[in-house]
């Protein structure tokens, strides 16, 4: 299997410096971090006593491991998600979709009081893409949690819980408010929300709002935690840097771009909130960027997401260092794509002669840079 | 709800710029009702990322054909139209709430305003065969917008407005409405949401204006069903149904919401695309 190429973290200092190493640059990942160490141990293990663990589907001769673990026991049976926002509450599609196929459902954005979103027109079409600005409608965390939660226990398919709040305090408290509630599998933080204690400035444009709600959250939740990253930044690196320092379990990478459309009548912008969030496959060269510069910075998963349509778009994300992905717009017009791309990820598995789609992690990513010569610079022809 | 793959079996313009297509899709006219719609994806894999939503104009159980009624505004219509005979293509459907007769109702007020007619159009099979009488409004911008009268039943009693006055009355389609208000037990309406607003306020003030007693008082005891039941809807004088941009048209994205009067956004996928007119809250600008 292929390293984990990576550089230095905060973090790895940190353990650099307990180990009192002052002269080597600690290269290797601690295995307790490393993600791939981590996907190596679940393999094809039975069942846990959560349920998540990967379901033995025999799609042919032979078995390919598709579970990936997103830590904290979220375990999946495959890496193939759906997105926040498009699959509501996992029951919409009713029988069109086989959702316990999925290897997780992101619910749609779940606040802690109701909200009922903005004006409309909220989604539109645009080349190769779609903008959306729903606005977080949602009935609130206690209803989520009341109407869908009993539900979700039963499936095997885990459920994560997007978290949405215009507050630390707001995150927190849904936070504790799924915490131990059958069914809740994970948390997934939307953080490109405003703080509105600071002005209305995004959590996900600031390294340090976005690690300090990462924190407050980990301080008050063990479950599952992956943080949203957002594209409408200069340097992503640094924002993920700190929510993985502050102790995120993986990073869903990317958030939509913001953008406007134009009414026919060029009398205003079309969305009812003016701005809306591009999704599609119009961002896809967008979130392979980011998922490819966060993936060599990050000792956790990347779960990448942003215009997955084909099984090519799943191996590109892969190739470029996501150990998961997720499908969102695509499933609007075609809701069986997801289910589709866990069959296809297995059989391109066993079309190369793969016993893991984990070999295809990481490929599209640079060679490590080797220790510095103590030569000077060296001449290579 | 289901996902059908279907076969174009005709095509034709039957006004400048307005199509009416049928497609061979017996699991669609068989489980379909007057008023569901169907989510339709366009082939066109150039940048076109959502469906297109279209209510199924006429659904025949006989011969398993749906036609849908459309303008072409954009690519994604276009497309359809250079649809040939033979043609695949892929339905999600049907869904939505259907159009609520209440069984009593003997004649039925149709109310449509342009492109509405494809909104209202199965609504006229469907009262006709259960045996109620029928009569249409149509109101259009002048003459060559005006839905050719063959392509309705006989029964149907057909009465047109056009803003031009180029064929029936000159005007809106809405000040036909008083003439037939007090014979027509029910009404239905499909158009430009500025119409079926005016409608709204004229069917508000209906019983006030006729005297007539509120259908199934009687009967009810006092009971109110909640608002948007299915009950509700029965009783409901008028119903429309509503428009708005549509992403997954099941009820997951929250994106083709209209503002109900109970302050909660409804969804026109799910809840609608009918609805009863007291539901919906016109003046909320959304």
């Amino acid at each position: 299997m292929k390293a984990k190429r990576k550089v230095t973290t905060s973090r790895d200092v940190r353990v650099s410096n307990l180990k009192q190493l002052p002269t080597v640059r600690k290269t290797t990942v601690p295995a307790r971090l490393d993600p791939l160490a981590r996907l190596a141990r679940v393999g094809p293990q039975p069942a846990t006593p959560t349920g998540l663990a990967a379901r033995e589907k025999p799609l042919a001769t032979t078995p390919v491991d598709l579970a990936v673990d997103l830590g904290r026991g979220l375990i999946l049976a495959n890496p193939i998600l759906v997105a926040s926002g498009t699959f509501g509450y996992g029951i919409e599609y009713g029988d069109v979709v086989e959702v316990d196929r999925l290897g997780a459902i992101c619910c749609k954005g779940t606040t802690l009081k109701p909200r009922i979103g903005n004006v409309t027109p909220r989604v539109t079409e645009t080349p190769g893409g779609m903008l959306n600005s729903i606005g977080l409608q949602n009935p609130g965390v206690d209803a989520v949690v009341e109407k869908y939660a009993a539900q979700w226990a039963t499936w095997k398919t885990p459920v994560i819980v997007n978290v949405a709040g215009e507050s630390v305090a707001d995150y927190v408290e849904v936070t504790r408010r799924l915490e131990g509630v059958p069914g809740v599998a994970g948390i997934e933080l939307n953080i490109s929300c405003p703080n509105v204690g600071r002005g209305g400035l995004q959590f996900a444009i600031d390294a340090g709002a976005a690690g300090e709600v990462t924190a407050a959250v980990r301080r008050a939740t063990d479950l599952p935690l992956l943080v949203k990253l957002s594209p409408n930044v200069a340097d992503v690196r640094p924002i993920a840097r700190a929510i993985a320092d502050a102790g995120a379990d993986a990073l869903t990478a990317i958030n939509t771009l913001s953008g406007i459309a134009v009414s026919p009548s060029r009398a205003r912008p079309l969305l009812g909130n003016v701005y809306g969030g591009l999704s599609g496959p119009a961002l896809k060269p967008v979130a392979l960027r980011i998922v490819y510069e966060v993936s060599q910075i990050v000792d956790i998963p990347v779960v990448a997401i942003g215009g997955v349509t084909e099984l090519a778009d799943v191996l590109d994300f892969l190739a470029v260092g996501a150990a998961a992905v997720q499908v969102g717009t695509a499933i609007f017009a075609d809701p069986t794509l997801p289910v589709r791309l866990v069959d296809e990820l297995g059989g391109e598995c066993r079309r190369r002669g793969l016993s893991s789609y984990r070999d295809l992690i990481g490929t599209a990513l640079p060679r490590k840079p080797g220790a510095p010569s103590a030569k000077g610079v060296e001449y290579r022809p | 709800m289901r996902l059908v793959r279907t076969e174009l079996v005709d095509s034709r313009e039957i006004l400048p710029g307005q199509w009416l297509q049928s497609f061979l899709a017996p699991e669609l006219a068989v489980g379909s009702r007057a008023g569901q719609f169907v989510h339709v994806r366009t082939g066109d894999l150039s940048g076109l990322v959502l469906r297109r939503p279209f209510s199924i104009n006429t659904a025949d159980p006989v011969s398993g054909v749906i036609t849908i009624h459309f303008r072409t505004i954009g690519r994604g219509t276009e497309w359809f139209t250079r649809l040939r005979p033979g043609d695949p293509v892929d339905m999600l459907g049907p869904l939505g709430r259907p159009f609520e007769v209440d069984p009593r109702s003997r004649h039925l007020l149709l109310i449509a305003g342009g492109l509405g007619m494809a909104g209202i159009r199965s609504l006229a099979d469907e009262a006709l065969r259960d045996g109620r009488q029928v009569t249409l409004l149509f109101g259009a911008a002048s003459a060559r917008d005006v839905y050719p009268s063959s392509l309705l039943p006989d029964e149907v009693e057909y009465v047109i407005a056009t803003d031009d006055g180029s064929v029936g009355h000159r005007g809106f389609v809405t000040e036909l409405v008083p003439d037939f208000e007090a014979w027509a037990d029910q009404a239905f309406a499909c158009g430009p949401a500025p119409m079926l607003a005016a409608l709204a306020r004229l069917a508000d003030g209906r019983r006030e204006r006729l005297g007539v007693a509120k259908l199934g008082r009687k009967r009810g005891g006092g009971r109110v069903d909640p608002p948007g039941s299915t009950a509700a809807r029965r009783k409901a004088f008028l119903q429309v149904s509503m428009e708005q941009n549509m992403g997954c048209a099941v009820g997951a994205c929250l994106g083709c919401v209209i503002l109900g009067t109970n302050g909660a956004p409804q969804r026109v996928c799910r809840e609608g695309p009918v609805f009863a007119a007291d539901e919906v809250a016109w003046d909320s600008g959304w």
